[in-house]
């Protein structure tokens, strides 16, 4: 029985992409059959973030519109073994995307044996949002340490829990986690960032892991990998705590806490 | 038996007339309820005649004063006072007699001194009930875009009301958490309603039509703290007065 899990925001530019690329990456490399979907009709990124941006030929609209089947649009990722990309239309808009063609491609993938689907909400709270969250089971809200990203996140919690099928047909809510990204903690001690605490104080459901602020993340766009492939570094440690987490191991939360520049670096700068 | 007859409750709204000019009524109707589209909601409506003088005659042009109330979206289905020329006349448009409507405080005082009012022969004795209906009761939290509508009666929240949220009754508001949107009582006109908070941190706070926002920051006694608000005639000016509750 899969899994669907929703990445979304509310806000835009948070690190959604970022997160799904490397969110399913590290289930794949854990060994599960992972698929993930982009809902983002029209303005595509996630095939850019996986690389596979050469190798899209059929598309999630076209699935759904029944101009192709599902292994001529799935794109196998080149990292990590089980690890599948249903890229987006870029030709098309949010419109094309139907709840039934939805549901069925959901129920198609399920039928392949996949154990977690991984959907790619766009920013916003319109149909592509919808869509992406309205069959979820589990939801990641990814939130910036910013006033702006945290009432959209709280948006977005309020239409988890009335406007998707779960909330719809009473049944058991969707398990809903918080991940704060971007996150500085130096910026936070100076009082210029929110705080973990101020941020759980006003979304209250479960943190499931922190990353922070990096230039990783350009890196790794820039090169086509998920971030969670660039060994060594926070921003991949720190993705690889949330899948252990995700997957129900207690990790400590790590670079959360300000460091003193050693003398050496304050000496001489950065 | 395939139906049962039996006595129920339900609060109404009373328009009180204090002129017989229904020329006048309909113009300060416009006036007052003119651009407010939707703010009624097929509600039902009693016609309090009471204030008139008693050998007051038939009012000019009632049915028009009807018509113009159903455009509003109000349901006028009662009457009561009035001389009998009036009374007669309201019959005639189909209302019906409620001369024992009491007032929502005067109803309250009434069961509390335990004087019951004689049933006429005709209408089945109504059973001993609480004459106000029981409050809303939400135990989820309110995030923002969330709206929240007791309609007729009381509200209650014991989780959080976050910012962007709106919580509106006609009668009190209690939160049983951190209230940081927007809370509305009185909605329909109660002066008496109030709000209750474990910890105040409203965006704005109503009672009845008179508000205050957040821009002027809440005194520390009460800012962050359990306090309740009510509205106070201060001068013939109505204000919000916010106390710490002990």
């Amino acid at each position: 029985m899969s899994k669907i899990v929703v990445v979304t925001s509310g806000k835009g530019g948070v690190g959604k992409t970022t997160t799904s690329a490397s969110f399913a990456a590290g289930l794949a490399l854990k060994g599960f059959k992972t698929v993930v979907i982009d809902f983002d009709v029209g303005l595509r990124n996630l095939d850019l973030i996986m690389g596979c941006e050469r190798r899209v030929v059929y598309d999630f609209i076209n699935v759904i519109h029944q101009e192709a089947n599902l292994n001529q649009a799935l794109i196998k990722d080149k990292q990590c073994e089980g690890l599948y990309v249903l890229a987006a239309s870029q030709t098309r808009d949010k419109d094309a995307l139907s709840e039934e063609g939805v549901e069925r491609v959901l129920n198609d993938l399920a039928g392949m044996g996949f154990d977690y689907i991984v959907c790619d909400s766009p920013a916003g709270i319109e149909a592509g949002a919808l869509m992406a969250m309205h069959y979820a089971d589990e939801a990641l809200v990814v939130t910036n340490p910013e006033v702006s990203s945290v009432r959209d996140s709280d948006r977005i919690l309020g239409m988890l829990s009335s406007k998707t099928r779960r909330a719809i047909e009473g049944r058991e809510a969707i398990k809903e986690h918080l991940l704060i990204t971007r996150y500085n903690p130096n910026r936070v001690q100076e009082g210029q960032m929110l705080s973990l605490q101020d941020i759980q104080d006003i979304l209250r459901i479960p943190l499931i892991g922190v990353i922070p602020e990096s230039e990783t993340v350009l890196q790794a766009s820039n090169q086509g990998l998920p971030a969670v492939h660039m060994q060594g570094t926070e921003v991949s440690e720190a993705y690889k705590d949330v899948i252990e987490r995700f997957l129900g191991q207690e990790r400590p939360l790590r670079f959360v806490d300000a460091q003193k520049p050693s003398l050496l670096k304050r000496l001489f700068g950065r | 038996m395939s139906f049962e007859l039996k006595s129920t409750h339900w609060p109404l709204l009373a328009l009180a007339l204090r002129s017989a000019d229904t020329q006048r009524l309909m113009q300060d109707w416009q006036q007052r309820y003119g651009d407010a589209a939707g703010f009624f909601d097929q509600d039902a409506l009693l016609l309090d005649f009471s204030a008139l003088s008693d050998s007051e005659p038939a009012l000019a042009d009632l049915s028009a004063l009807l018509a113009l109330l159903r455009a509003a979206h109000l349901q006028p289905v009662a009457y009561r006072g009035g001389s009998a020329a009036v009374r007669q006349q309201a019959a005639a448009a189909g209302l019906a007699r409620a001369d024992d409507a009491l007032d929502a405080v005067q109803a309250l005082t009434a069961s509390a001194t335990s004087t019951t009012l004689e049933p006429t022969p005709s209408t089945p004795t109504p059973a001993p009930e609480r004459l106000a209906v029981g409050a809303l009761l939400i135990d989820r939290p309110l995030r923002s875009g969330q709206q929240v509508y007791a309609r007729g009666r009381d509200l209650i929240v014991t989780a959080m009301v976050n910012p962007g949220a709106e919580v509106v009754a006609d009668g009190h508001i209690h939160i049983y958490a951190p209230l940081r949107g927007k809370a509305i009582a009185g909605a329909r006109g109660d002066e008496n309603a109030c709000i209750f908070a474990t910890c105040l941190e409203a965006e704005l706070l109503s009672i009845a039509g008179t508000y205050r926002t957040s821009e002027v920051p809440l005194p520390p006694e009460v800012r962050s703290k359990a306090a309740r608000v009510r509205l106070q005639r201060h001068n013939d000016a109505e204000r919000l007065l916010i106390e710490a509750i002990a």
